[in-house]
């Protein structure tokens, strides 16, 4: 054999060895090392609502003089400022504060709905939440639900705020 | 030194911080120049210098952005885009149908994550050797622009099959999105439950896995736009071997998903795409806000990288370059190189990696200067930039400059033209072959390149095709050397008629078959008969140019009277060390006294070299002897790349034994 041919085939040698060191890298971090979601012995509450507090003033009546000044095309009695209040969530777990949030209202004219999403890991097990929601400029919590719940590791507990179910809503599969 | 106000002792400092940053950012340049070449030189080593992947990073993403998109289409085809059915179809098309489905689903992953390998490399490449700057802005903040698309494709891919890591790269989507004011906290609520996804919405994910590839598609053709003859496609062996790669790599470690999606559920861990999700685990530890400050903030400062300080280099806005052989003055930009001046003015300028890594574009400067961008020194030796050679990829002029190359596919630059020529010499050579000499009628000196030929127009119109013997340098005259065939009209014409004084009416140049200089292999011609005239020629050419490769000429002929040039062909073995000489006679008889080779010329050479894969062979000849000797070349290793003839070439369009085909006969052979 010439050195040639050698030298050729120890060339196709090294050649397939790096296409092979290729297919490693991408084989190897195609899906490793695994990533860690949480701990193996947590669980995880996700605390998500989206809503409209009370506005902050009533509507009222304009006086003929109020109404005087305006544009004719905007000479509506009512007088309704859009603004809402802030809202306060209070979420206890086993009599301690898991979380706290004031958040304002949404657009421009905060007359949107206030809205929260949180991921909070929390050991698993057996646990009493209560939740608290104040949505009007007074600050009063006018809603308030607690629960008691065993969950499992890994076990997911959505806790919402829906007027339609008339307030918190806890979700757990 | 008069006490400046504090407000510009704090700008002096900061600028003094930033210029000490600048420095740093050049030291990395460095490094990764001299990291870069060194690793290109071990890869040139072992794949050649005309397959080193790191030469077609960017021409290998998009080779692995098709097989993307190819797999890609096959799967659409079987998935379903219903929240409830989708994990079940793709479940379905990797083991249902392993052998077409699965491999190709791992085929399409693979090949999505070798590209941004590529990708990143092509990126890093082009900043280490600062060709992110000037006119090449345009291509560099596109990139940035597929940096985002190709990120954003590859992550909305990872949620189709709708399985846990779906569950965590959906969700960690939406929380991020979720940190942008405008959105607040209301995408993840679309997520939050199985419930909460509808069809729609999935559907939506669904279709945006075409939207996305397709915008990537869009901007990469603006991306390599503003690229002279850009490569957008590897080498074939490289295509191939990739792609088998892949392929392998699919049946032996096939994609598949990781459980069905059940938002109820969080599982511990997930097997993890590196490649695409490598932010991820930011947005989950940092935040969503500060994982956007980061990638926004990387992103913005590659987009202004090539603005950073060191700015354009000099005033100049653009250079002048003469260029030989096309006799044409172009402009160069300021920062671009010889090569994409060239190429973006349409001259057929020789390129292959155009990184410095092949040679393939070298080329002479004849006047001016040149600043040479980091190449490897064993193609561009210290003599060779001493005697004024250049790679046309790596220069770029810092003055008006003249230059000549060789062109990349022979006479396709050179004007066809009919000419009138004199008759200024003739004279025999043996008994069968006369030594034409013509001189141009209106004194013009025909340019054209060793190894072409010209059409001889016969009163009635035929055309009888002749190769330049003469050397392009020789300008003064033109040699031709013509074999008499019996009953040829034109040939008897010339033995018996023809006189000196007389004119003849001829067009060219014409023909491809031109001796390349993008090689440093050994050189094999072969000639048979008077397949010597372009031999000469192009020998000539060689030994003018300074070519120092080896050659070696193989002629064969019938009888020893036939070799009626062989003392020249002695006389350079003689002047030149790296030139030798092999007559080969396949008829000899006694009274030529012959004790040289004999046999077939082909035959001799393979005798020779039994391995040709390290040769470059130019035949000339009677298209039989072409005929005969290109398949046992191939045998013995020759690449398509490295054999040359025009007869080859012929040879998918037309039977080498027509007519037509001897039309174009090499070497003055034809009648």
């Amino acid at each position: 054999m010439s050195d040639g041919v050698r030298s050729g085939a120890l060339r196709y040698v090294l050649q397939v060895l790096a296409y092979g060191a290729f297919a490693a890298v991408i084989a190897y971090f195609s899906t490793s090392p695994p990533y860690r979601l949480r701990g193996d012995n947590d669980a995880l509450v996700k605390l998500s609502f989206s809503h409209s507090a009370q506005l902050v003033q009533a509507c009222r009546e304009r006086s003929e003089a109020e109404l005087a000044k305006l544009a004719p095309n905007m000479r509506t009695k009512m007088d309704c400022p859009r603004q809402r209040a802030d809202v306060l969530l209070e979420l206890d777990m086993d009599d301690k504060p898991l979380y706290r949030i004031k958040t304002p209202p949404t657009g421009l004219r905060q007359d949107g709905a206030a809205t929260v999403y949180r991921r909070l890991d929390i050991p698993a097990g057996r646990h009493v939440f209560r939740a608290r929601l104040a949505d009007g400029p007074d600050g009063i919590f006018h809603f308030a639900r607690e629960v008691d719940l065993n969950l499992a590791p890994g076990q997911v507990l959505i806790v919402d705020f829906l007027t339609s179910e008339g307030g918190f809503v806890f979700i757990h599969g | 030194m008069a006490r400046q106000p504090p407000g510009t002792a704090h700008i002096f400092l900061f600028l003094e911080e930033f210029l000490d940053r600048i420095e740093v950012f050049h030291a990395l340049q460095k490094t990764g120049q001299t990291a870069f070449l060194s690793i290109e030189k071990i890869f040139n080593a072992i794949f050649g210098e005309r397959l080193n992947p790191f030469y077609y990073l960017g021409a290998i993403t998009y080779f692995l952005l098709w097989i993307a998109i190819g797999t890609g289409l096959y799967l659409y085809a079987f998935f379903e885009t219903g929240v409830a059915v989708a994990y079940g179809s793709v479940e379905s098309l990797t083991h249902g149908q392993w052998f077409a489905g699965g491999i190709l689903r791992s085929f399409h992953r693979y090949a999505s994550d070798g590209l941004v390998i590529t990708m990143l490399l092509h990126l890093v490449r082009h900043f280490t050797f600062d060709h992110h700057r000037g006119f090449r802005w345009f291509s560099w903040v596109s990139g940035v622009v597929l940096l985002w698309l190709t990120f954003a494709s590859g992550v909305n891919g990872y949620m189709l099959p709708w399985d846990r890591l779906a569950q965590f790269v959906v969700t960690a989507t939406t929380e991020w999105f979720d940190a942008l004011p405008v959105i607040g906290g209301s995408m993840t609520r679309n997520f939050i439950t199985n419930a909460n996804v509808s069809d729609r919405l999935f559907s939506l994910l669904s279709f945006l896995h075409i939207g996305l590839p397709l915008g990537v598609l869009a901007v990469l053709w603006v991306h390599t736009q503003r690229v002279p003859s850009a490569k957008t496609n590897p080498p074939r062996p490289l295509m191939i071997a990739i792609g088998l790669t892949l392929l392998v790599l699919a049946a032996v470690k096939p994609a598949v998903s990781q459980g069905p999606v059940d938002m109820a559920t969080l599982p511990a861990t997930v097997d993890f795409d590196w490649f695409y999700l490598l932010a991820y685990p930011l947005i989950q530890s940092w935040g969503g806000k500060e994982t956007w400050y980061l990638t926004v903030g990387v992103s913005l400062v590659l987009v202004v990288l090539p603005w950073l300080p060191p700015l354009a280099r000099g005033k100049q806005a653009s250079w002048n370059l003469a260029v030989h052989p096309d006799e044409r003055i172009i402009a160069a930009r300021t920062g671009e190189t010889l090569l994409d001046a060239g190429l973006r003015a349409g001259l057929p300028m020789p390129f292959e990696c155009r990184n410095g890594g092949c040679g393939v574009c070298k080329a002479t400067v004849l006047h001016g200067t040149v600043r040479l961008n980091p190449y490897q020194e064993s193609v561009l030796t210290a003599a060779e930039r001493a005697s004024g050679k250049t790679l046309l990829c790596c220069a770029e002029p810092l003055s008006d400059m003249e230059i000549e190359y060789v062109p990349q596919s022979g006479a396709q630059s050179l004007p066809v033209q009919l000419h009138v020529a004199r008759v200024t010499r003739l004279e025999p050579l043996s008994a069968d072959v006369m030594r034409v000499m013509l001189t141009p009628l209106d004194g013009s000196v025909l340019k054209f390149y060793a190894g072409q030929y010209i059409n001889i127009v016969l009163d009635n119109g035929e055309k009888r095709s002749f190769s330049f013997a003469s050397a392009p340098h020789a300008e003064q005259e033109i040699e031709l050397q013509v074999r008499l065939v019996p009953g040829g009209k034109f040939t008897t014409m010339v033995f018996e008629q023809m006189k000196v004084g007389d004119t003849l009416q001829f067009e060219g140049p014409l023909g491809t078959f031109t001796l390349r200089q993008d090689s440093e292999k050994p050189i094999v011609f072969v000639a048979g008969s008077t397949g010597f005239a372009p031999v000469k020629s192009m020998v000539e050419s060689a030994f003018h140019t300074g070519i120092d490769r080896k050659m070696i000429l193989y002629w064969g002929v019938r009888r020893r009277s036939d070799l009626y040039l062989g003392s020249l062909a002695e006389q350079w073995a003689r002047d030149h060390a790296n030139f030798k000489f092999v007559p080969v006679l396949s008829e000899p008889q006694p009274e030529d006294a012959w004790t040289g080779r004999t046999g077939l010329v082909h035959e001799a050479i393979l005798a020779d070299f039994p391995d040709l894969s390290q040769h470059q062979v130019y035949a000339c000849g009677s298209v039989q002897m072409v005929q005969a000797a290109q398949p046992a070349f191939v045998k013995h290793g020759i690449s398509s790349d490295d054999c040359f003839s025009d007869a080859f070439h012929l040879a998918p369009q037309r039977p080498l034994d027509s007519q037509q085909a001897d039309v174009v006969k090499l070497g003055g052979s034809h009648v």
